[in-house]
């Protein structure tokens, strides 16, 4: 067996267990009782969901991503940068018979989503919120993360650099469910209650009413 | 850096207390819950929505960090590395250190206003992390006193502060009758345990000692709109402190009363009182508290106000308010109730100059009053440090007036007032309404009073 296919065995162990362990998450969750709301509705729960996934998600929605628009920009690009760098993994076997074009293309997101990923180690140690709210594993989970974006970044300039990628992969992948990675389960299930909630009371995402100036 | 006023035996963890928390937690962890205490990323970008934390920044005041206090504890139960490392992970025991940390956060530095809810952009819900480690506190009597005895009161007395019905019966007629003099009108009345009226309308007990022109204000209102109301003397306190200490029990007996009282009248509509805490917990929590839907509907006195002005039903003239006024939306109206657009237009209705503080609406800055903060006297000191945020904004504004639809509020903003040298009057909006009503001429009517015409003609002789 030659070099990829081992590395890429390792790959494939470590995003199966990663896999297992959000399914076994997703089990759990699904386990907990669901908190129904009897107050009568005052606005739409579907439209406010929908906002909570789209518009409610643009940096000038919220104060908050307002005021820290950097930090929230970085988080945008680092995970862009993750998606495709899993882009690039799907694309592993193939990567030479990519178009030059995709493949910087390719390159230019993964590279800056490195960047932005290794810059929110930097941000954690230099605020000092951050510092006191971080935990070890945030340092482990930013850095495997930007690591496995910039391997790659790396692998698609240089597709000799494949094995590596696929050992970080299979790392990242089992280090998922048992690390602050798996938020990428619970995002789905908060930004839905977020919606859910306020959007029964009428807060968020309704359209005016009939009291509105 | 405990509350020296915590020194009580009954902060003192025992193991069953330790075992009775840890059963609340496991009990109360629904999918809602699981999601907030597992989705945050320390990212800390919610910070300056705390008003804690722009009155007086440091990383204990982030909304994040006091999540953090339960979290541990959460990840010590349920996180898959806990045992094996639990500095990794951040996960800690629920022993006495906790405990005091747990007290400190969720009691002593957050109002639960939701304003960091809003802002988090993985939709965190504080709120409900820091009610369930008040639940778990409560549950083994680590409740700070003042929040406690109201809610012992409201359960033993039936309102939170004690008022026996003889007192509450003899203010209301105390204002009826100032009413009908105020306004030369004997017809003005304040009904008592009328039946198949169409509503019920409640108070919270502070109108009721001190500040009865409320009582008035509200009873012009309806008398102007021509409203089938009534009061009840069966149960008739708005609030629900419940709510803030998170016991749920309590809570659900204390809305359980009100709701017995409107059914037993057959109202279909039970008007909360401009008691921010009162309204949430009421129109939205108590259904979920009791486990069923009332077969009544349940509303706020600004929905009202504002629906009877656009139903021209109350004949206004703004020019009887000329001064500036701002309003502070009550976050358990605005924020987690949706009721922003209807202050609003109330206000364009009945004052001159209304201008808006920055930030407003869903966004607006808890005034510090809220989480039942005023009954929690361990914590005045941050309670009026972190009313600076709301200061400031007032100021800002050069309003003479501050309006708002909350007693907590008021009373909040009204020692803000006075810690930060605001030349500012606190109203509540009815009071305002009130004073802008236009009371048509009553019909010449023949008082019948035997003893005022006894005196007359005594005086006459």
């Amino acid at each position: 067996m030659d070099i990829i296919a081992i590395t890429g065995i390792i790959a494939i162990v470590g995003l199966a267990l990663g896999l297992l362990g959000i399914i076994l998450k997703i089990k759990d969750i699904m386990n907990r009782p669901f908190k129904q709301d009897l107050a009568r509705e005052r606005g739409s729960v579907g439209r406010a969901v929908l906002f909570a996934f789209t518009l409610g998600m643009a940096p000038w929605e919220k104060e908050s991503t307002r005021i820290h628009w950097i930090a929230y920009l970085r988080g945008i690009f680092f995970h862009i940068g993750i998606f495709m760098a899993f882009g690039v993994l799907l694309a592993s076997p193939w990567l030479e018979a990519l178009p030059s074009w995709l493949v910087w293309i390719g390159a230019a997101v993964t590279g800056f989503g490195a960047i932005f990923g290794f810059a929110g180690i930097f941000m954690r140690l230099a605020g000092p919120n951050e510092r006191v709210l971080s935990l070890p594993d945030d340092y482990a989970s930013v850095f495997l993360t930007s690591l496995f974006i910039t391997l790659a970044f790396a692998t698609l300039l240089r597709p000799a650099l494949l094995p590596a990628f696929y050992v970080v992969t299979g790392i990242m992948g089992a280090y998922i469910p048992i690390s602050k990675i798996r938020h990428c389960v619970y995002f789905f299930y908060s930004k839905f209650f977020f919606g859910k909630g306020f959007g029964h009371r009428g807060v968020i995402g309704q359209p005016k009413g009939k009291y509105a100036e | 850096m405990f509350n020296e006023k915590f020194t009580d035996e009954r902060f003192n963890l025992t193991d069953e207390k330790a075992a009775l928390a840890i059963d609340v937690l496991r009990q109360r962890l629904n999918r809602q819950l699981e999601a907030s205490l597992e989705v945050c990323v320390r990212c800390g970008v919610c910070a300056d929505s705390c008003h804690y934390y722009v009155s007086n920044p440091k990383p204990e005041h982030v909304p994040a960090y006091r999540a953090e206090q339960l979290r541990k504890v959460y990840r010590t139960l349920f996180d898959p590395v806990a045992g094996a490392a639990p500095g990794w992970v951040g996960a800690a025991e629920l022993d006495q250190e906790m405990v005091e940390k747990l007290i400190m956060s969720a009691f002593g530095s957050c109002t639960m206003c939701g304003r960091c809810v809003i802002n988090c952009p993985m939709g965190v819900d504080t709120r409900h992390i820091v009610r369930t480690a008040r639940a778990m506190l409560t549950a083994i009597d680590m409740t700070p006193e003042g929040l406690k005895a109201t809610v012992n009161v409201h359960l033993e007395e039936g309102n939170n502060m004690g008022v026996t019905e003889e007192d509450y019966v003899e203010t209301v007629e105390w204002m009826e009758e100032e009413l009908q003099a105020e306004l030369g009108d004997p017809s003005c009345v304040i009904p008592f345990n009328k039946k198949n009226a169409r509503i019920v309308y409640t108070f919270n007990p502070r109108e009721i000692k001190y500040f009865p022109y409320l009582i008035q204000a509200a009873a012009k209102i309806f008398n102007a709109a021509g409203e089938d109301w009534t009061l009840s003397t069966e149960s008739w306190d708005a609030t629900n402190y419940g709510l803030f200490s998170g016991d749920d029990v309590a809570a659900r007996q204390i809305a359980s009363n009100l709701e017995k009282a409107v059914n037993h009248l057959g109202a279909e509509t039970l008007v909360m009182a401009e008691c921010g805490h009162g309204y949430r917990s009421q129109r939205w929590e108590a259904e979920n508290w009791i486990g069923h839907r009332y077969p009544f509907k349940v509303m706020s006195f600004v929905e009202l106000q504002a629906q009877y002005i656009k139903e021209g039903r109350l004949p206004l003239d703004p020019t009887r308010n000329q001064k500036r006024v701002t309003f502070h939306d009550p976050c358990n109206q605005a924020r987690n109730g949706g009721i922003v657009d209807e202050p609003r237009y109330i206000l364009r209705n009945t004052v001159m100059d209304f201008v808006e503080m920055e930030p407003h609406g869903v966004e607006n800055y808890c005034c510090g009053g809220g989480g039942g903060m005023l009954s929690m006297t361990e914590f005045a000191g941050a309670r009026k440090e972190a009313g600076k945020a709301k200061a400031d904004q007032i100021a800002a504004t050069g309003a003479e007036i501050v309006a708002t639809s909350c007693h907590n509020c008021l009373d909040q903003l009204d020692e803000v007032k006075r810690h930060y040298k605001l030349k500012v009057k606190i109203q509540n909006l009815s009071e305002l309404v009130a004073n802008a009503i236009v009371w048509p001429t009553p019909p010449e009517v023949e008082i019948e009073s035997p003893e005022t015409d006894e005196e007359a003609s005594q005086e006459s002789k």
